[in-house]
């Protein structure tokens, strides 16, 4: 099982990579052919990425994204997931190209990790973890997604280049993006303070991780109303992605790795 | 002017404006959570309200920023309730946005949960309850009970402890309304309380000894038959203890640290002796005199298994919230796809 994983997700780190140098290809050459294969090339990697996905949770009997090796692992999945969804839901061709960089950083964060499972301790062992987790995870790479266009929306309105989309397509994306990150992150709230409540006897923690869940949920509420103001839409909207995604970075990675919290990454 | 405050209320750019300093006070306020263990460490062991009255209100500089925090999510949630009630008779025009007011009333609720939970609520930590037991609770919710009929600590492959099963009884008045065995995420949770698993214990009720005809377990009510007809009894047992100036022996704390028995000894050559056996000073001489030996070895005990126990009023109020926000998020998903399809664009104000 652990061998699986260590020949299969180096292999779906080499594909990342070479989509990436397929889109970088694809923004010089601009041959339909290289974007087609990029994203093949990306399926294929989820595809990999799926199957150690699997048969990690089928040897552990639980859903393993317990420590900080799983959690970028897992965090890498649905980012990938996510990106495909708007490359066949709207073609974004080398739009990805920063989630797919995102992503590598991501996988070259795991990789060099002890990929073992340990036994699931007591306090995990309910399906609203599991729902949690995916919930915020799926999120996360949503909120990662609209950080990129973001991005993109940014370098377009200075460039005006025929590489990337038009800015309209793009803030529709983004909008999108953190429209589908703020639901699903909500259900992830929803089951943690469900979780909460059972676990601790109070659905709402003081804990720094509770708290900085909460200020990620807020902010993306407030994008989610911001949309409709004029003067925030397109790059204050542009700008306010950036912002949110550095708020959960810091609140998946800083307090997770730095700080004590009741969601310890390792 | 009505419609103006109505307006005012209903506004996105004041939903946005509260979201914003909500949200810039409690980032901030955060590195001051952090910073100030001694202040807000205790914070998640009480409700809001008893907090704000211990700690919030005597540190006025390390709290401003949550009293601010609060007063401006109290704001966001009139503010997004007005939103709600300025739609409803907008209804049949804007069904579609059923999933986004749905949210909104969830928030509402929980808000509004959490402010009644905070206010009206109770929370006991670490009440330690052995096998047999009975616990007054009546601090949480008065006239009740909790009684533990059963304990079971359940260990991990390397012997660290795993879960721990207790089976408790919920009494009212004396009669029992609920009986549960609880463990991790598997809480008691009736007449409005929850009650949880903590932790546990286990304390010393005696101990086991090297004597001349082998080995034996004493604790309290023991007797030890003595060669020649004699008997020693044992009338108490403490953890430890502390001896006195006047040479008295007074209980200390429930921590196994120096151990005590109080001994009776019966024998018919010999005058009664009662007294008491510090196992750290050694066997009293009347005992030595008389011929017995005691080497202790180990202590024998019970567990006691240490629960939380809580009361918030507004619980029930937080599951409809989750419920319609939950709801929500699944009309808004389907609003949001079918309106892509479509080809709608998002109003702009």
């Amino acid at each position: 099982m652990l061998s699986l994983t260590t020949v299969l997700l180096p292999t779906a780190f080499g594909l990342y990579a070479l989509a990436t140098g397929l889109y970088l290809a694809h923004l010089k050459i601009r041959r339909p052919g290289l974007a087609n294969t990029a994203l093949a090339v990306i399926a294929t990697g989820f595809g990999l990425q799926s199957v150690v996905l699997v048969q990690r949770w089928l040897a552990a009997g639980y859903l393993p994204v317990t420590n900080l090796f799983s959690t970028l692992f897992f965090f890498s999945w649905a980012l990938a997931a996510v990106y495909l969804y708007f490359e066949l839901r709207y073609r974004i061709r080398a739009t990805g190209l920063f989630v797919v960089f995102l992503n590598l950083l991501l996988l070259a964060g795991a990789l060099p990790r002890d990929p073992a499972i340990k036994p699931l301790i007591a306090s995990l062992d309910t399906p609203l973890f599991t729902l949690h987790i995916v919930f915020s995870f799926v999120g996360y790479a949503f909120f990662a997604m609209a950080f990129s266009l973001g991005v993109l929306f940014l370098l377009q309105s200075r460039l005006s280049t025929s590489l990337l989309p038009e800015p309209p397509l793009l803030r529709k994306l983004n909008e999108e993006s953190i429209f589908l990150g703020f639901t699903l992150f909500t259900l992830c709230m929803i089951f943690g303070a469900i979780w909460a409540f059972v676990a601790w006897g109070y659905w709402f923690s003081w804990n720094i991780k509770s708290v900085w869940s909460f200020i990620v949920w807020l902010f993306y509420a407030g994008m989610c109303h911001a949309k409709f103001i004029r003067r925030w839409q397109g790059t204050g909207y542009a700008w306010l992605s950036i912002a949110g995604f550095a708020v959960v970075l810091f609140t998946y990675l800083g307090i997770g790795l730095l700080l004590s919290s009741n969601h310890p990454l390792d | 002017m009505l419609e103006r405050i109505w307006k005012l209320l209903c506004s996105l750019k004041l939903t946005i404006w509260l979201a914003s300093v909500a949200t810039v006070l409690t980032m901030g306020g955060s590195i001051v959570m952090i910073k100030y263990p001694k202040t807000f460490g205790s914070i998640d062991q009480m409700t809001l309200s008893e907090w704000f009255s211990r700690f919030g209100s005597t540190r006025p500089a390390l709290s401003w920023w949550l009293y601010l925090s609060s007063f401006a999510v109290v704001l966001l949630g009139i503010n997004t309730f007005c939103c709600f009630i300025d739609w409803l008779p907008k209804f049949r025009a804007r069904w579609r946005k059923s999933g986004e007011y749905l949210i909104h009333l969830g928030f509402v609720l929980l808000l509004t949960a959490f402010v009644w939970g905070s206010a009206a609520g109770a929370r006991s930590e670490g009440n330690r309850l052995r096998v047999g037991e009975t616990l007054d609770i009546g601090h949480i919710r008065p006239g009740y009970t909790l009684r533990l009929d059963a304990f079971e600590p359940t260990f991990g492959p390397q012997g660290r402890p795993d879960d721990m099963r207790s089976t408790l009884a919920l009494l009212r008045e004396g009669r029992e309304v609920r009986r549960q065995t609880i463990h991790l995420n598997h809480p008691l949770m009736a007449e409005g309380l929850v009650v949880l698993p903590y932790s546990f214990d286990q304390s010393a009720d005696g101990f086991r000894f090297r004597t001349a005809a082998g080995t034996a377990e004493l604790r309290p009510g023991s007797v030890l038959p003595l060669p020649g007809g004699g008997l020693l009894r044992v009338t108490r047992f403490l953890p430890d203890v502390v001896r006195a100036g006047d040479g008295g022996i007074y209980p200390r704390s429930e921590n196994l640290e120096n151990p005590a028995f109080e001994l009776e000894l019966l024998h018919p050559q010999r005058d009664p002796w009662r007294g008491w056996y510090l196992l750290r000073g050694g066997l009293p001489a009347p005992l030595a005199a008389a011929g017995i030996v005691l080497e202790p070895i180990e202590p024998i005990g019970s567990y006691a298994s240490i629960l939380t126990v809580n009361r918030d009023p507004g619980a029930g109020l937080a599951a409809i919230g989750s419920v319609l926000m939950g709801t929500g998020v699944l009309f808004a998903l389907a609003s949001f796809y079918y309106k892509r399809a479509r080809g709608d664009r998002p109003d702009i104000l």
